[in-house]
């Protein structure tokens, strides 16, 4: 049968929204949608996919690699083999993909964004986002691709009916890697994802001295303060204010990106984003394809002419 | 306690504008800097940091061509006692062949490890593969995107996971394992150039990866390079800077988050 | 060139250091102090070490020939090779490593401010004087400060005096890299630049920061290279008339000196010569002048690293002294004393010109 098995990326009894680009590319493909995850109660938009198939485990035991690879096994042995295993490229997806590639000898192409439907290639992006490259996997199937978010969800299908359940039992559950629990981040007044108008500042900072004329600026815009990773991992903003894919999306009114080039995990942390407004002293910065208004300047001399006219 | 990293010398592409030769042939690399790759740097403190808490010994592998040695003698200078080259010929695109080659080297070699780190990714191909796939291999446990290590013990880790949205996973993984460690678990020491002068000193063992190369082969191919879809692209605000800042204004009171 | 180490031995903490040093007092920074501390050998705090702006008041008056400054680049240089410094200053070290210049921005980029002008400036080798002008990191790439070669090169051009550049090939001058305390790097840094020295026969060379001309006069070793600021040249070309500077400019101007230019190595007079003349600026000077001048604290890796208190910088004061004495203009002959006054400055509605923007003004 040819079809494509999507591993569903699941959290703490929530599906993801990830999962539509998963969904969207095996619509792309032209392959039918299996959609494998765990048996537990979630909110699954109907008619997305042909078949449903609900593996009777618990959710933690799902989302480890080590389980994971047992599970996929099982479903090809009872479904046969995909033309596809697709993931969405996450801290899920990305860790379960590699180990299951490992284990069967599948080709693996990661973070993929986009398909050429002539050439049957997939675009991986290299070098900090600047090239792309072509690939096509020449083992044997099936492929293993994870998925870049926002790629693919425009090709969700609304399927003509309610998707087959089908069920996996007697699932083995590995104890060279247990789950413990989660943790959560520590909380703090400020919620960046309530906010209405963030002002983000990257590397293009320089400098921790920089930070209160920016907090400065913030507070007389009305906005909130947030930072891409960099300023991050130096701790110069705590991490509850980070904008990516490891700290918090966002979709502000308006997002006012200063001296942050644009790496994807950023984009993908505010890309919804009603209106972003870019400024980076470099005209090549990829942020500029993803902004709706640009600005090439120095972010500081920006900041203190604002700050000028705001108060002025 | 016995730490294999796995380190990589990659070029310097965050400032560059890059450039595609052959009509898609290749990648123009040639007037690039190159340096260590960011997350490996953060595995190879993360491994000293270990051994110098369980007084084990760390060994840095890397693969790539013989100018690779600049990052074996960097991981030595920050305090790794042995480095091994896997030298190859030409660059090996697909994770999947590198993680075999890794997995046939220290098979061959009868390399004793308790715990393997690498990088989260590289920051040329951004694949974040190459550890899950050598995890697989090795029939070990795996885990990725490490934030964290709050207990090493005999025979088994405790270790926080970054997922998504600043949640955390904590996690125990016994050994041996492989893990893939992501950026901001540490803050790396700075290597001065005196000291990786002197890392000169100790030798790094050089191995020819094609005597490694069973059953060895890429399970992907690059068909071409092209330059990412300019995707329409912002609107470009130009002009003198108070103009500029006009217009800033203007956007952001439309919008109604500013009177 | 390195420290003899029972020099902080002759000591007689009579304190001339910490009396003379633009951190005293503001800062937990005491060079009088940590003299002592050497003495003994005692535990240096973690961080004070990083506060040193390389102005060099204190070796200049020291009665003992300590060479304090020399001090704290040995104090530093244990630290580095530790690898304990700030991560600001670590990524600044790992920046010039990886792309010449510490701000890590492309080496194939350095020779960028060029296509602002309306002529080529040929590669030194291909000159027949083989007179190098030595643009230096932050004049290469920082939007402010890339001005400044462009002016320097309109106007030796209007003077007919022949140079040429290296372009992408000139990397970091390493002065500041020294006083960090990475030798390694710095080592690496000057055999680098003398490499291409020696191949393209250059016989002088005129900087345009005085950062850039104090190390290559002094610290890179016998070279038989003639190493000038750029104030220097110009004011020979306008006593021989070669510059003819025409223009009106009705302002009042203060000169802040330098203290890489100037306590360091005298060069007090050309700067002011060039603005007096010039017809209808009126110089005023600075209560803190000359060999006294007030360091921007721009030097001694300063300019990548992060105070964990807050104080009142000396370029404050500058610009608060610059408005009391009825100062139109700010000048200066220096990129960093340049980028530090100039923010203070902005807040301050003043003005701050580097002196070749004023230059340009009147030819």
């Amino acid at each position: 049968m040819s079809y494509a098995l999507i591993v569903g990326e699941v959290r703490r009894g929530i599906f993801e929204e990830r999962n539509l680009d998963t969904i969207g590319i095996s619509s792309l493909l032209g392959k039918e949608t299996c959609l494998l995850i765990p048996d537990n109660a979630y909110t699954i938009s109907e008619k997305q996919v042909d078949t449903i198939i609900k593996v009777k485990t618990d959710e933690e035991a799902f989302l480890n690699p080590l389980n994971l690879v047992g599970i996929v096994e099982q479903a090809m042995n009872t479904y046969g083999k995909p033309d596809f295993v697709l993931f969405t490229h996450s801290s899920f997806g990305m860790e379960s993909a590699a180990y299951l590639s490992g284990s069967f000898e599948l080709p693996l192409i990661t973070d993929v964004s986009g398909y050429d439907k002539d050439t049957g290639a997939f675009y991986k992006s290299y070098y900090s986002d600047k090239i792309f490259g072509e690939f096509r996997c020449v083992g044997q199937a099936p492929y293993v691709l994870t998925v870049r978010s926002g790629s693919f969800k425009e090709f969700v299908a609304e399927k003509a009916a309610s998707p087959k359940i089908e069920f996996i039992e007697n699932v083995a559950v590995n104890t060279s890697r247990t789950f413990i629990e989660y943790v959560e981040e520590e909380k703090t007044e400020i919620d960046i994802t309530k906010a209405e108008f963030l002002l983000s500042v990257g590397r293009g900072i320089g400098n921790k001295d920089e930070i209160p004329n920016y907090e400065e600026l913030a507070g007389l815009l009305r906005a909130v303060l947030s930072g891409s990773r960099p300023v991050i991992d130096k701790m110069w903003l705590p991490k509850p204010r980070q904008v990516g894919t490891s700290g918090k999306t966002v979709k502000p009114k308006v997002y006012l990106a200063m001296g942050i080039s644009g790496a994807f995990q950023h984009i993908a942390g505010m890309k919804d984003s009603d209106c972003i407004i870019a400024v980076n002293k470099d005209a090549g910065a990829p942020i500029f394809q993803y902004a709706h208004y640009g600005i090439v300047a120095d972010m500081h001399k920006v900041r203190d002419k604002l700050k000028e006219m705001v108060k002025g | 306690m016995n730490i294999l990293v796995f380190t990589k010398r990659v070029p310097a592409t965050q400032e560059e504008e890059l450039r595609i030769l052959g009509d898609g042939k290749e990648v123009d690399l040639s007037k690039l800097p190159f340096k260590v790759n960011d997350w490996d740097n953060y595995a190879v403190e993360e491994a000293v940091r270990i051994a110098e808490k369980t007084g084990g010994t760390v060994t840095a592998i890397s693969i790539g061509d013989a100018e690779s040695d600049e990052v074996l003698r960097r991981a030595i200078a920050m305090g790794v006692k042995d480095g091994f080259l896997i030298e190859v010929e030409k660059v090996l695109q697909d994770p999947y062949a590198r993680a075999m080659l890794a997995y046939n080297f220290l098979k061959k070699e009868n390399i004793p490890f308790d715990t393997i780190l690498t990088g989260v990714q590289s920051e040329d191909d951004q694949f974040a593969s190459v550890g899950g796939i050598l995890a697989a291999l090795l029939k070990v446990p795996y885990s990725s995107m490490v934030i964290g290590i709050d207990n090493v013990d005999k025979d088994h880790l405790v270790l926080r996971r970054e997922l998504e949205g600043g949640l955390q996973e904590r996690t125990k993984v016994m050994l041996p394992c492989v893990l893939s460690i992501q950026s901001g678990i540490n803050e790396p020491r700075y290597v001065s150039i005196m000291g990786v002068r002197k890392a000169s000193k100790v030798e790094r063992k050089v191995f020819k990866a094609k005597d490694y190369e069973e059953s060895m082969s890429s399970l992907i191919e690059v068909v071409k390079w092209v330059y990412p879809p300019k995707k329409g692209g912002a609107t470009m605000l130009s002009g003198e800077l108070e103009e500029i800042c006009k217009q800033i204004l203007g956007i952001i009171k439309e919008k109604g988050v500013y009177q | 060139m390195s420290l003899n180490p029972t020099r902080v031995l002759t000591c007689i903490q009579c304190g001339k250091c910490t009396g003379s040093c633009p951190e005293a007092g503001k800062t937990p920074f005491n060079i009088r102090m940590l003299i002592r501390k050497k003495q003994f050998q005692y535990a240096i705090e973690e961080g004070i070490p990083w506060y040193c702006t390389s102005c060099g008041a204190c070796t200049l008056r020291c009665p003992r020939d300590v060479k304090p400054s020399e001090v704290i680049i040995d104090i530093r240089s244990a630290l580095v090779e530790d690898g304990q410094i700030p991560l600001s200053l670590q990524k600044a070290l790992e920046n010039t490593f990886v792309q010449k210049n510490p701000w890590g921005l492309s080496r194939n980029k350095r020779g960028a401010w060029t296509e602002k002008l309306d002529f080529e400036i040929p590669h030194v080798s291909e000159t027949k004087e083989k007179r190098l002008l030595f643009v230096c990191c932050i004049q290469a790439y920082d939007p402010r400060c890339m001005v400044i070669p462009a002016n320097v090169a309109q106007i030796l051009k209007r003077a007919d005096f022949e140079f040429g550049i290296l372009g992408e090939e000139e990397a970091c001058c390493g002065n500041e890299i020294r006083r960090i305390g990475e030798s390694g790097l710095f080592e690496e840094l000057q055999e680098e630049n003398i490499t291409n020295f020696k191949e393209y026969g250059v016989k002088e060379i005129i900087t345009l920061s005085p950062h850039c001309m104090n190390v290559f006069k002094k610290e890179y070793g016998d070279t038989g290279i003639n190493v000038s600021h750029y104030t220097e040249v110009v004011w020979e070309l306008i006593k021989n008339s070669a510059l003819d500077i025409k223009g009106q400019y009705e302002k009042k101007v203060i000169y802040h000196d330098p203290c890489f230019l100037g306590k360091q190595n005298g060069i007090f007079d050309q700067p002011r010569n060039i603005l007096s003349a010039i017809n209808g600026l009126q110089l005023l000077e600075f209560s803190r002048s000359r060999e006294t001048s007030l360091c921007c604290e721009g030097g001694g890796g300063r300019m990548f690293f992060e105070t964990e208190i807050a104080y009142q910088r000396n370029a404050d004061v500058r610009v608060l002294e610059a408005a009391e004495r009825g100062a139109d203009v700010i000048t200066t002959a220096c990129p960093f004393c340049l980028m530090n006054l100039d923010d203070p400055a902005t807040e301050k509605g003043q003005v701050v010109k580097e002196l070749s923007e004023i230059l340009m003004e009147v030819l």
